[in-house]
């Protein structure tokens, strides 16, 4: 058997990946959305304040019309086994072996302390060695450096820039797209 | 003031009428060559009625954040290709844009950068977006050129994305901002 075989490759150095029930997310979801900082740095669209009780039914309904080109996870910390994000690869092109990810850490008082980027190297390993794709690709916006440092310390290279994509707080603000591809992670494996 | 904006000179914008839509996709899904230049999905013809299923589920519950539109050739009003502004985010004054002329006959002839001339127009002058998106497959070199013409600027490439013929090809992303467009128009903001 080949070493690697016995790891599990769910699980990193400060987190490991897990599947949650639709009321234990839609209680995390609906607390961390009240922080706009946070979603502004997750996503394009407005910022919004559900329910606890509509986020659970999204959650219900996604579990419904679960498709394989969608792979979601949430982010438990190793230890105190704290719920504290989620982390996913969407709209898996399985011809090409390419896919998108997103990652978001849900309360401030996690971030900036490595977590997102274990995080993200789980779910790389997880993408070339479990499901061999190819390519991974990211947006990010430009305003969220400390994501951009994640990235780049996770392989992730810059490869392009959609200029003045959003509009925040009357400021147009770049769409950054980066991407890595299984032999530049393999080389960085090593 | 221009009244007759989804009108140029080659082609007209009209509605997707389900039957004349249905006839145009099944007739070009049959050449690999426009879905290859088109989408990343594995090629594969659509059946009249798998295309009036689409369109009438559209027509029924339609997105507000989708423009769709066929293009007539005003020579002869056949309809040659389709053209759309999705995923617009309102709040951010931005879309996307695509397009297809269905047949190898009336590719070259300028009808594909006539309807992007009009819906340029359509998005920064009706519908008041401030950027305009796209992304093209690498060897797509034809509409590339049509997109640098029409003042699209290339913003990056994504690398080695697709696998096509035992080679990874790039996705070009390009835009073009209001700005950009009012001047390379001669339009006053």
């Amino acid at each position: 058997m080949h070493a690697d075989m016995g790891r599990n490759i769910l699980q990193g150095k400060l987190v490991r990946l897990t599947a949650e029930q639709p009321e234990v997310m839609a209680k995390a979801v609906s607390r961390w959305n009240r922080d706009s900082e946070y979603t502004r740095l997750l996503d394009t669209v407005q910022a919004e304040l559900w329910s606890k009780t509509k986020m659970q039914k999204w959650y219900e309904d996604d579990l419904e019309s679960e498709s394989i080109d969608d792979q979601f996870f949430n982010i438990r910390i190793l230890g105190d086994d704290r719920l504290i994000g989620f982390i996913g690869l969407s709209d898996i092109r399985w011809g090409h072996g390419e896919a998108w990810v997103g990652i978001g850490i849900g309360d401030r008082v996690y971030w900036g302390k490595g977590y997102g980027t274990d995080a993200m190297q789980v779910l790389l390993r997880y993408a070339f060695t479990e499901l061999n794709l190819y390519r991974i690709s990211l947006g990010v916006f430009e305003y969220n450096q400390r994501a951009i440092r994640s990235y780049e310390k996770a392989g992730f290279t810059l490869e392009g820039r959609e200029r003045g994509l959003l509009n925040r707080d009357g400021s147009r603000a770049d769409g950054l797209l980066m991407g890595i591809l299984r032999p530049e992670w393999e080389r960085r494996d090593k | 003031m221009k009244t007759e904006m989804l009108r140029g000179d080659l082609v007209q914008l009209v509605a997707v009428d389900k039957d004349s839509a249905a006839d145009g996709f099944n007739r070009w899904s049959r050449d690999s060559g426009y879905l290859r230049l088109l989408d990343a999905r594995p090629s594969r013809p659509s059946s009249v009625k798998a295309v009036i299923e689409w369109i009438e589920k559209d027509l029924e519950n339609p997105p507000s954040d989708l423009y769709w539109f066929l293009i007539k050739k005003l020579e002869d009003n056949r309809i040659i290709g389709d053209i759309s502004l999705d995923g617009i985010m309102w709040q951010h004054g931005e879309s996307f844009v695509g397009i297809g002329i269905g047949e190898r006959k009336n590719w070259d002839h300028g009808f594909g950068t006539d309807a992007m001339r009009i819906i340029l127009h359509y998005a920064f002058r009706e519908l008041n977006l401030y950027r305009i998106s796209l992304n093209v497959f690498a060897y797509n070199q034809r509409a590339i050129r049509t997109y640098e013409k029409l003042g699209f600027q290339h913003e990056g490439f994504q690398r080695g994305v697709l696998s096509r013929e035992a080679s990874r090809w790039d996705i070009h992303y390009m835009g073009i901002l209001r700005p950009d467009w009012l001047k390379l128009t001669n339009q006053q903001a």
